[in-house]
């Protein structure tokens, strides 16, 4: 039979609202066979929605081009390979050879630029490739959203299959562990999903805020992640904060998460940003001139992946226009983030958000006062405005109560130091830096 | 004699990259088309005042990343949202086209769908092609890790049509309906009424349609006489 599905979607096109077409007919997938046509619709909405609105007219249509014999089905599929490790589809033989890992080849910790807000993250992370189940068990990597936890994860396994390609090692998104294991409910075959979790020998997952609230899943975690300790297999853990804090998680598991070695990933510096930007764009293959990573890393403070998403803009646009990249180019290329950002970020939205945090009043800021309570959040708002605005250093000082220029120089050198040296004061800091960035 | 009753042909036009105007837009629609092959970048953010075109470049995606056999899924946010199981197992497509993303942002049950999906997508290299009314900083999102990861992307503002480039645009629209819009009525029709191309299109439809009813051209005069009327 000549395939006629293909005739059959211009007459639809035709027929059905343009972006009802869009949505609901043209992902459909075809097969022909046999005198009869199933069409494979990506989920359940989507089918019980075809089924309602458009199947009488799509039997029609196939009519209209066929024959009245042709019998018309649908069913929620792909044609192409659902490549999902399921645990249903492979036999316990097959296992260690077969399972997806879902491991990310690009992260690795070749490309993971170090400084010192993860410094001790990538070290341990190190160890526990090396040493699988014996160095930190679990580890548990944790802080804000895109700094770099995942990449992170994906470059211990990474390192595992470098050394045993043939490691029996799982990556997996918390949300997927909560989705097989409600699907291996309704199928019945719960026993399959435990075998599947508890034999793989380093268990990397992502994200586990999200098993908050949800206890049957951490039920079923707390018994996967026991009997991987017992065995001395290796966990991964990473977090947006330190389990402790996590509303609705159980309190086994938030101290068993802590049983190991958690450890932080702060927002990186200037220094690295920058240093973020010149080695992801070399691996593209594009020189960034410094000039310009720090440009674009002054512009943005805290959020690697807001990093990227900039270069790429930058780059994209070179490619295209075929200009070199100058820090010219790169007002034009990022000239709406870097006016949105100029919008957030200013002088007196820094001594706002700064006098805020630390209970005191602007005015504090701008006034003589010399009480340590009140020096300390001044020069901690200094060295924001250096860090986070393109005002000269004079002017700076000018917006606070007129001071010198050496006064911010000053200001600006104590904090490097005490972000170094005192903990209260680099967490403040760090705790400003997403506060303003975000 | 009794005005000629025209059938009511809705004009449906192609949401096809043929069809659409760029303007200064070409830039963007070179990295849309690129993507649809299967190649470059693995999350677009479209953003852009309405009546830009974003619906139609995000149609025009599915519909070419379609011909070349890439199963695509094109889907378009309202404000009454339904079940968010319609965004299930949609990582077997290799392209999902998201419209209005705004819509969602506020919608904690939404949000989390779309940043599952958005982590299955990834992590099996599909690409994900989302459009909205903002840039990914100021979608009021609920969840921080969602609004990090739009950010991840190729970024792209639609730039609004100038005044010339719309009169090209009315004249090219009306040809593709089957009728005449000289360039001098094209400049007439944005002096006196709607600029933004919605409604453009909305009062084309409804000249086209008097046009045919009373079987005369569009000239100046008998515009102001059909929209006085």
């Amino acid at each position: 039979m000549k395939p006629i599905w293909n005739t059959c979607l211009s007459k639809l096109e035709n027929d059905i609202a343009t972006s009802d077409f869009s949505t609901w007919i043209r992902p459909l997938q075809a097969i022909e066979d046999n005198g009869q046509i199933k069409l494979l619709a990506p989920n359940r909405f989507v089918l019980d929605w075809v089924k309602e609105h458009h199947l009488s007219k799509i039997e029609e249509t196939i009519r209209q081009f066929g024959s009245d014999k042709i019998q018309v089905s649908l069913e929620i599929g792909s044609r192409k390979s659902d490549a999902v490790a399921t645990p249903k589809k492979l036999k316990s033989a097959e296992r260690k050879q077969n399972r997806l890992n879902f491991i990310n080849p690009a992260f690795t910790f070749e490309n993971f630029v170090v400084g010192k807000s993860n410094q001790l993250a990538k070290a341990a992370s190190m160890q526990v490739s090396e040493n699988i189940g014996k160095a930190y068990n679990p580890l548990l990597i944790y802080g804000a959203s895109g700094l770099g936890k995942t990449h992170m994860m994906h470059a211990i396994g990474n390192a595992i299959l470098q050394k045993n390609p043939s490691a029996n090692i799982i990556y997996l998104h918390s949300e997927k562990f909560v989705h097989d294991m409600v699907k291996a409910l309704q199928k019945n075959a719960i026993n399959t999903f435990k075998d599947y979790y508890r034999t793989v020998d380093t268990l990397l997952i992502d994200d586990i805020q999200f098993f908050a609230g949800k206890e049957r899943s951490q039920e079923e975690f707390f018994h996967t992640f026991n009997t991987l300790l017992e065995k001395k297999h290796q966990v991964v853990l990473t977090c947006d904060k330190y389990p402790k804090e996590i509303v609705g998680l159980e309190e086994r598991l938030k101290s068993r998460f802590g049983w190991g070695l958690p450890v932080a990933i702060e927002p990186p510096d200037l220094e690295t940003r920058a240093a973020i930007l010149i080695k992801k764009a070399s691996q593209t293959e594009i020189e960034l001139p410094q000039e310009v990573a720090f440009f674009i890393a002054k512009r943005i403070p805290s959020n690697v992946r807001e990093l990227e998403g900039a270069l790429r803009r930058v780059i994209a646009n070179a490619e295209f226009t075929g200009r070199a990249i100058t820090i010219e180019f790169t007002k034009e290329a990022l000239h709406d983030l870097i006016s949105l950002q100029d919008r957030m970020v200013n002088i007196d939205n820094i001594q706002k958000t700064v006098a805020e945090y630390f209970k005191i009043r602007v005015s504090d800021l701008l006034s003589k006062n010399r009480k340590q309570s009140i020096t300390r959040p001044r020069q901690i708002a200094m060295a924001l405005a250096r860090e986070l605005t393109s005002h000269s250093l004079p002017e700076i000082g000018d917006n606070f109560g007129g001071r010198d220029h050496t006064t911010v120089i000053n200001a600006c050198k104590r904090i490097q130091e005490l972000r170094s040296s005192n903990v209260k004061v680099s967490e403040d800091y760090s705790n400003l830096l997403r506060i303003l960035s975000n | 004699m009794a005005a000629q009753l025209p059938l009511q042909f809705e004009f449906k036009g192609d949401q096809s990259f043929a069809d659409y105007f760029a303007g200064s837009n070409h830039e963007i629609v070179a990295h849309l088309q690129h993507c649809c092959t299967g190649d470059g970048e693995q999350l677009i953010y479209l953003w852009g005042g309405r009546g830009l075109g974003k619906s139609h470049l995000l149609q025009a995606c599915s519909q070419k990343a379609m011909q070349q056999n890439i199963p695509a899924f094109y889907y378009s946010l309202q404000p009454n949202l339904p079940d968010p199981a319609v965004l299930e197992g949609l990582e077997t497509q290799e392209m999902v086209c998201l419209d209005n993303i705004e819509h969602l942002a506020g919608n904690l049950s939404w949000e989390n769908a779309f940043f599952h999906l958005f982590n299955r997508l990834r992590d099996r290299g599909q690409r994900l092609i989302v459009s909205a009314n903002c840039p990914p900083r100021q979608l009021p999102l609920t969840l921080p890790d969602l609004k990090t990861r739009l950010a991840w992307g190729l970024t792209l503002q639609l730039q609004a049509l100038t005044d010339q480039e719309r009169i090209v645009l009315i004249t090219f629209k009306a040809r593709r309906m089957g009728f005449e819009i000289p360039p001098r009525t094209g400049q007439f029709l944005l002096t006196h009424y709607a600029r933004d191309l919605p409604s453009l299109w909305a009062l084309l439809a409804r000249l086209d349609h008097a046009s045919l009813a009373a079987k005369r051209k569009l000239t100046i005069p008998f515009i102001k006489q059909i929209l006085q009327a």
